[in-house]
């Protein structure tokens, strides 16, 4: 047995009726399980173990497979499987380059530039989002990184802290969308679409986004002039090109990680190795790297992989056993049935996304959705990849609703503000994410050019 | 007994560490050998269990750090005697459920075992040995349920929510 996916294992058509007899009696039970899946996860169950626990229940009651069996051979292919080693990579980078002075080096980088932009500094925190967007996978990570700098700077400059804070909160959802991603792994690995090229498809839609969020802040700054803090001592054109060698490493590392990939001289996975490699080095170079920092690092990446891993492995048997219930070939016939546009579709599906967003992380949205609507997706006629790319933005969306979003959570905890006020100043970014999915719908190659190119 | 479980968390978690490194190293391996131009089969494969074996290693170690996401809603709302109910029950149905996990997986690796399973890849490995660390892994974290759940019935189980976990994705 290969260490893939274990795709063959996928029951026949049809293939759970038989026991239970009755179309009703299968809705009954698969409305059952549902609702005892959110019971189960909302009175604190280990979201992991609760998603293969249901799933055990499922297959007892819809085939005659053993349940058990089935789901240790599901786990060991999905946790093995070569497509996923990108993900533990990755993840290892981000909390390396959390431990080193990279965020400082940024702002100094950066901050010459934006003092001519109307919003001033408030740039900095969509620039550097944007460019650590580029090295990180996580938008929590992204967040934490550059407001560990930007904001004391920021307020020590009289900057309001609602602006700075929103600001910080909505360009801190770039980390999922710029390459690379921990979450575009997540969708490639479950809609087998290849996430090289999901990463190169995130680029374009990224850098759209950090322009609707620098051209929002454009405007509140005109609106708003009493607001902004005047600008710092001037700086001539060459002192601010030599404050700009900071930002060279960050530079390198974003050439190698994404150049290799976008030239197909690497994988996903070995642009990831080189990343683990690069981002070591530039510890090295500044001298944050010691045996502490590199222990705290690895055990922390180990942690956080394994978290992820765990969910993953719980929604690999729960999409097996979907597959016998035949719950997503079920809901594709029937919203088949509905007569929806591709666009009233998406739209359903965006609200479903983030009002699941208040109560699950983003991970385990996706994981936990993707086996039950892509057929549906596929059937409408919606390109997998495009939609890999309109579900990390609706995704993005959730990581700033309250009461559950990652991103609120980081800036509760650096800013001892409540999550209600920061989740209100976050709103106008949630609305421009909106606008972003309508430009993408109405625009599909803002996605799809860059990876055409790529496949020549 | 406390100092003897706390070490075999730790040791698994730095054996998943170790292995993680493995996973570097086996992916620079890959790329070293494509540049040169040497064959070494079956380095997917390796990656594979290696990460395999990382991820299940460290699952006890992620949840006494209380890193393992659950969503905490109710809980944190809740507080007594209602609270202490439910994390009984969220703890007592997790231990049920990684003794379904730890079963099968043992079970897993014992049938590869006896029916001399090899991986059809061209690393031809015997499954069983790289299965051995999902084997382990899973039972380590049934091991560190029984213990968190013992830990709450005696009312010595802390309940802080550490700053890492917000740290994911």
């Amino acid at each position: 047995m290969t260490p893939g996916r274990p795709k063959s294992l996928a029951p026949p058509r049809g293939a759970g009726a038989k026991r239970l007899g009755g179309c009703m009696s299968d809705l009954a039970i698969t409305a059952l399980l549902i609702v005892s899946l959110f019971l189960i996860l909302g009175s604190g169950v280990w979201i992991g173990l609760t998603l293969s626990g249901v799933a055990w229940i499922g297959m007892q009651l819809f085939s005659s497979r053993p349940a058990g069996d089935a789901m240790a051979v599901t786990i060991w292919g999905s946790a093995s499987s070569w497509t996923l080693t990108a993900l533990p990579l990755f993840v290892w980078m981000g909390e390396i380059l959390f431990r080193t002075r990279l965020s400082q080096d940024m702002f100094r980088g950066l901050a010459p530039w934006m003092q001519a932009l109307p919003g001033r500094l408030l740039h900095v925190n969509v620039a550097g989002c944007t460019l650590f967007a580029a090295v990180s996978g996580s938008s929590a990570a992204t967040c934490a990184t550059i407001g560990k700098m930007s904001l004391p700077e920021l307020a020590r400059r009289g900057y309001p802290d609602g602006i700075s804070i929103g600001s910080l909160a909505g360009a801190g959802t770039l980390g999922l969308l710029i390459p690379p991603s921990i979450i575009m792994i997540v969708y490639g690995v479950s809609a087998e679409v290849s996430i090289a090229q999901l990463f190169i498809a995130g680029v374009l839609p990224g850098l759209m986004l950090a322009l609707l969020f620098s051209g929002y802040l454009v405007v509140w700054a005109l609106m708003n002039p009493s607001k902004v803090p005047p600008r710092d001592a001037p700086m001539s054109f060459g002192a601010k090109l030599r404050e700009s060698r900071h930002l060279i490493p960050v530079m390198l590392l974003i050439a190698a990680v994404l150049g290799s990939i976008y030239g197909g001289i690497a994988t996903a996975t070995e642009a990831a190795a080189l990343g683990v490699v690069g981002s070591l080095i530039i510890s090295a170079a500044q001298g944050s790297l010691n045996w502490q920092t590199f222990k705290e690092s690895l055990l922390g990446g180990t942690r956080l992989y394994c978290m992820i891993a765990l969910i993953l492995s719980g929604a690999a048997f729960l999409t097996l056993a979907m597959g016998y219930i035949g719950l997503p070939r079920h809901l594709a016939e029937w919203i088949a049935t509905l007569g929806l546009s591709p666009f009233g579709l998406l739209a359903v599906l965006m609200l479903f996304y983030i009002v699941l967003g208040c109560f699950l992380d983003g991970i385990s949205m996706v994981v936990l959705t993707m086996g039950v609507i892509l057929p549906t997706v596929q059937k409408a006629g919606i390109d997998p990849l495009w939609f890999g790319i309109f579900v990390v933005l609706v995704v993005e969306m959730a990581q700033i609703t309250p009461p559950v979003g990652f991103n609120l959570f980081v800036l509760q905890g650096m800013t001892k503000r409540e999550i209600g006020w920061i989740a209100r100043v976050t709103f106008p970014f949630f609305l421009l994410m909106v606008a972003a999915v309508g430009l993408i719908y109405f625009v599909p190659e803002i996605v799809t050019w860059l990876p055409a190119q790529m496949r020549r | 007994m406390r100092r003897l479980l706390d070490a075999l968390y730790d040791g698994a978690a730095w054996l998943a560490a170790l292995f993680m490194v493995g996973l570097l190293a086996m992916v620079l391996l890959a790329i070293v050998s494509r540049l040169l131009h040497f064959h070494v089969p079956g380095t997917d494969a390796y990656a594979g269990y290696l990460m395999a074996a990382s991820g299940f290693l460290a699952l006890a170690h992620t949840l006494k750090r209380g890193e393992h996401i659950r969503v905490t809603l109710l809980l944190s709302r809740l507080q007594g005697g209602a609270r202490r109910g439910i994390e009984v029950w969220a703890l007592a149905a997790a231990t049920a459920l990684a003794a379904l996990f730890a079963f099968y997986s043992v079970r897993l690796a014992w049938q590869s075992r006896q029916f001399n399973d090899i991986s059809t890849g061209n690393d031809a490995t015997p499954l069983w040995i790289p299965q051995l660390g999902m084997a382990i892994g899973t039972s380590i974290l049934l091991i560190a349920f029984i213990d968190e759940l013992v830990l709450e019935l005696r009312g010595q189980r802390s309940h802080e929510v550490p700053d890492e976990a917000t740290r994911n994705e």
